[in-house]
């Protein structure tokens, strides 16, 4: 075997063809992480910008305030999602979900939506990292280094003399598809794990990526090779072959896709935002106990102090911004359960096309998939309780405004 | 019968007979009319549904009770941005930016639920349109029925009579061409069938039609970069590898690599980014609420002495809402620098991306395409501007309600107790200083005008391809 295999490597230092694709391969690799590193590195240095700047603005926000209230109104607090160290292999849906917000204590559902992602071209064409190298470029790659192994030697009718000559045909195809699978595996692979030591990617993920591109070639390897038994032309095999991978890769995602949506309806994002803004906007109006009731319900231990008698009052003021939020609640639940519902069973159909499983598998890894963006938006929601948990108790009834209890405000921190 | 129609008559003749090309076509005829009719109810019901949203957020501003102006700014509108009739065909950025968008006084808040954020994500080609299968799968079709074309004439001999005959090269040439230019002719009728309904729809047809003829451009570019594949190689599996790899190159590597490109060399700030660089500048301005705020002396200053009083109580008008129109629009000037900045950094992206079509026609026609449709970058930035002229128009209307239909003692006073609150309202009848808002897609004109350089590289494609095929047909020897 040894011998057969050494033999092989040096045919394909000789096979023209099969080094061009490789070295396509290698060159495509180191371009798309070398991208990805640089991506993840400004997306750090955005984030620290941004949290410099935000203490300088939430400190000058901070100044001269009389009432715990007026305080909260000004101050603003940035949250964000962390690229992960694996984050430059795959950016995922980090290019249309937003990652970054500034929020403050009024009403969460104004704020959470807010979209401030990049140019929407990024999103729409989508970028040449990894994880679209690995999930459909590898794969016609493979096909083109493999597809006329016996077809060509069919051409040059030297098939038969050398099925011949080596006894068992598996003792003359395998070593040479091995080396070649093998070949495309290692170039593809070695810049990723260049980049991982260079970003300090963990060795078990980088291992389980390594472990999803082998398996997804050796996936291709095996469809490459059931239909190149077919005895037919090099172009009709690598047409069939290329027709399969449009299936694989194009069909099978567009239809599930179209299912999933049409089966798992989200509610119009609009809705969610029009009921906030109007429950908000009529607690003007209304009687102070039709906002401080349904407050009172959620918070049972303000009870005693939830009787409004002023005109206007910066408790009241943040209790129907907090009741707002609780009117558009189902909305937001079923939008976020669709949400999980629609990525859910995109996982299930995803092991019908080895594209969507390597892309969402890389994207799972990376941290940079639908679940990772929902967690994000969970942060943002634990932390905007936080900040009522603090300011409530000094607004219930209206302590005396203090500015040094301001320095334990509650800190954002990033979903790990 | 001349001999090019003869040539190309016999090819069609071999590829109504070979399965392979049946079968490719029509799998791709179906899967062209299944998408087509799916992003044809789907964008209907959009359009329908966003302009009733927008008829029912102007509705229920107008409905408000009577209330204190100020109120009215918070309140705020909605702006609605309804799909343009060829987004039926190419739906764009569309499903990237989301589509509608909250307007109140001193924000500018960005559009909101794109339709990507709740998506099925299925990776990269998920997102099937009919424009994509055009720019993706119909190259495909192309190479596989014409990869072999010129050079089976070779493989199996009959070139040499041919050319012994008296053809020449370039007539076989352009009798596989017609052959080509036949399918890419059937292949066009379900676009022209989308135009037709478009313009059917609303739709400019000179946009519809200008579409059209950007789609048969690059067909035909593809088309000769296969032909002239096939009259230069001598092998078929070399002639689909290379042409394969060309495809692999040109549809998949190129734009993306080109994003990551113009991502790079250009860093245009987000939002949040840029926000906070503005408010240390904001700070200086003063606070619209506080009309106290010393950054407000000087404007105090001047309306006094404008007015001949001594002091705010005096002024016929409403200081506070002086204050609020006055802070409104140094603000919103300062956040339309900001914004300008911003969205002129996202349109030298874009078009440094659009260059890039000079390495891949598939960039070339997929800009232009969105370009015509008016789902593009800067139809997106269009409507950004038209609502933030919107929100500035409506909330200045208030602020200028605020300053002379409320008293300004009854307005400092309007928290002493519910009577005071209550004379602090003005009459509904003031909402209606909200304008009707209706998003248009650009002109025809101006979106042919900006799909120029991008139709314009295409025809340099088409030249460069027809050229070399015409060079080695000339050159055919046996």
């Amino acid at each position: 075997m040894l011998n057969s295999l050494s033999r092989e490597i040096r045919f394909l230092g000789k096979d023209k063809g099969a080094v061009f694709w490789l070295a396509l391969a290698f060159t495509l690799s180191v371009i798309a992480v070398s991208f990805g590193v640089s991506e993840v590195r400004e997306q750090r240095e955005t984030i620290a910008t941004l949290l410099e700047e935000d203490a300088l603005d939430r400190a000058s926000a901070l100044e001269g305030h009389e009432e715990w209230g007026s305080a909260a109104y000004y101050a603003f607090h940035f949250t964000y999602a962390p690229p992960s160290d694996f984050a430059f292999a795959s950016m995922g849906q980090r290019d249309t979900a937003p990652w970054k917000h500034r929020v403050r204590m009024l009403a969460l559902e104004g704020q959470i939506h807010e979209a401030d992602t990049r140019n929407a071209n990024f999103g729409l064409v989508g970028r040449f990292d990894f994880a679209f190298l690995a999930a459909s470029v590898a794969p016609l790659l493979l096909i083109l280094l493999l597809y006329d192994l016996r077809a060509s030697e069919r051409t040059a009718r030297r098939h038969d003399l050398l099925v011949a000559t080596a006894g068992a045909s598996s003792r003359l195809w395998l070593p040479r598809a091995i080396v070649r699978v093998g070949a495309l595996a290692t170039l593809l692979l070695a810049p990723l794990w260049v980049a991982s030591a260079i970003e300090g990617t963990g060795a078990g993920m980088s291992l389980q990526a390594s472990a999803i591109v082998i398996g997804s070639l050796l996936v291709w390897w095996l469809i490459v090779e059931l239909v190149s038994r077919i005895n037919a032309t090099p172009s009709v095999l690598l047409t069939s072959l290329i027709g399969l991978w449009l299936a694989l890769a194009i069909v099978v995602p567009a239809l599930s896709k179209f299912a999933i949506e049409a089966a798992n309806p989200v509610p119009d994002g609009g809705e969610i935002l029009l009921l906030q803004r109007e429950t908000v906007n009529d607690a003007w109006d209304l009687p102070k106990e039709a906002t401080m009731d349904p407050f009172v319900a959620e918070h049972p231990e303000y009870a005693e102090h939830a009787v409004i008698e002023e005109t206007w009052a910066w408790n009241w003021y943040y209790a129907f911004q907090q009741v707002g939020d609780q009117a558009a609640a189902p909305l937001v639940q079923q939008y976020r359960d669709a949400r999980v519902a629609r990525d859910r069973q995109a996982q299930i159909a995803a092991f019908l096309s080895p594209t969507s499983f390597v892309e969402r598998s890389f994207e799972k890894l990376a941290g940079t998939d639908a679940l990772s963006m929902i967690a994000y938006e969970d942060a943002v929601r634990d932390f905007h309780e936080e900040l009522r948990a603090f300011h409530y108790p000094l607004m219930f009834p209206e302590a005396p405004y203090d500015e040094e209890l301001l320095e334990d405000l509650p800190a954002y921190a990033p979903p790990s | 019968m001349s001999a090019v129609t003869r040539i190309a008559r016999e090819e069609w003749r071999l590829w109504l007979r070979s399965k392979v090309v049946i079968a490719a076509a029509l799998i791709i005829a179906v899967l062209l009319a299944a998408t087509s009719f799916l992003t044809i109810d789907r964008i209907a019901s959009e359009q329908s549904q966003r302009l009733e949203q927008q008829i029912a957020a102007e509705q229920t501003f107008f409905a408000q009770p009577d209330r204190h102006p100020h109120r009215m700014v918070h309140y705020g509108h909605y702006a609605f941005r309804p799909p343009p009739p060829l987004a039926m065909f190419e739906p764009g950025v569309d499903a990237v930016t989301g589509q509608s968008i909250f307007l109140e006084g001193h924000r500018q808040n960005t559009a909101m639920f794109a339709d990507t954020k709740a998506a099925a994500d299925l990776g990269g080609f998920a997102a099937l349109t009919p424009a994509s299968l055009y720019q993706l799968l119909l190259p495909l079709l192309l190479i596989v029925l014409g990869h072999a074309m010129f050079l089976r004439e070779r493989e199996s001999g009959t070139l040499a009579v041919m050319l012994a005959q008296g053809q020449s090269g370039v007539t076989l040439a352009m009798g596989k061409a017609a052959a080509l230019l036949g399918v890419i002719v059937i292949f066009m009728l379900p676009l022209i069938g989308v135009a037709a309904f478009s313009v059917s729809a609303g739709e400019s047809a000179l946009a519809a039609f200008t579409l059209v003829g950007g789609y048969f451009l690059y067909l035909c570019v593809w088309g000769a970069i296969v032909l002239a594949a096939s009259v230069i190689l001598k092998q078929r599996a070399v002639s689909l590898g290379v042409l394969i790899f060309a495809w692999l190159f040109a549809a998949l590597i190129v734009p993306r690599f080109a994003i990551n490109t113009s991502s790079a060399a250009i860093d245009a700030p987000g939002k949040i980014e840029s926000d906070l660089v503005m408010l240390a500048e904001q700070r200086k301005l003063g606070d619209g609420h506080n009309a106290a705020d010393p950054a407000f002396q000087q404007l105090q200053a001047q309306v006094l002495e404008e007015y001949e009083v001594e002091t705010i109580e005096e002024l016929p008008i409403n200081w506070r809402g002086v204050v609020a129109s006055y802070s409104e629009a140094e603000l919103t000037d300062l956040l339309n620098s900001y914004t300008e900045e911003r969205m002129g950094l996202e349109a030298s992206q874009s078009r440094m991306f659009d260059l890039f079509g000079v390495a891949s026609p598939t960039i070339a026609i997929s800009s232009a395409s969105r370009t015509l449709a008016g789902t593009d970058l800067a139809t997106h930035h269009r409507f950004l501007r038209e609502a933030e002229t919107l929100r500035f128009d409506f909330v200045q209307a208030l602020n200028q309600a605020h300053a002379e239909q409320l008293d300004y003692t009854v307005d400092i006073n309007r928290s002493n107790d519910a009577a005071s609150s209550q004379r602090a309202r003005i009459n509904a009848a003031s909402w209606q200083v909200l304008n009707e808002f209706r998003f248009e897609p650009d002109s025809a004109d101006e979106r042919l005008a900006r799909s120029g350089l991008t139709l314009g590289i295409l025809l340099g494609w088409l030249i460069f391809a027809g050229g070399v095929v015409v060079f080695a047909a000339r050159r055919v020897k046996i």
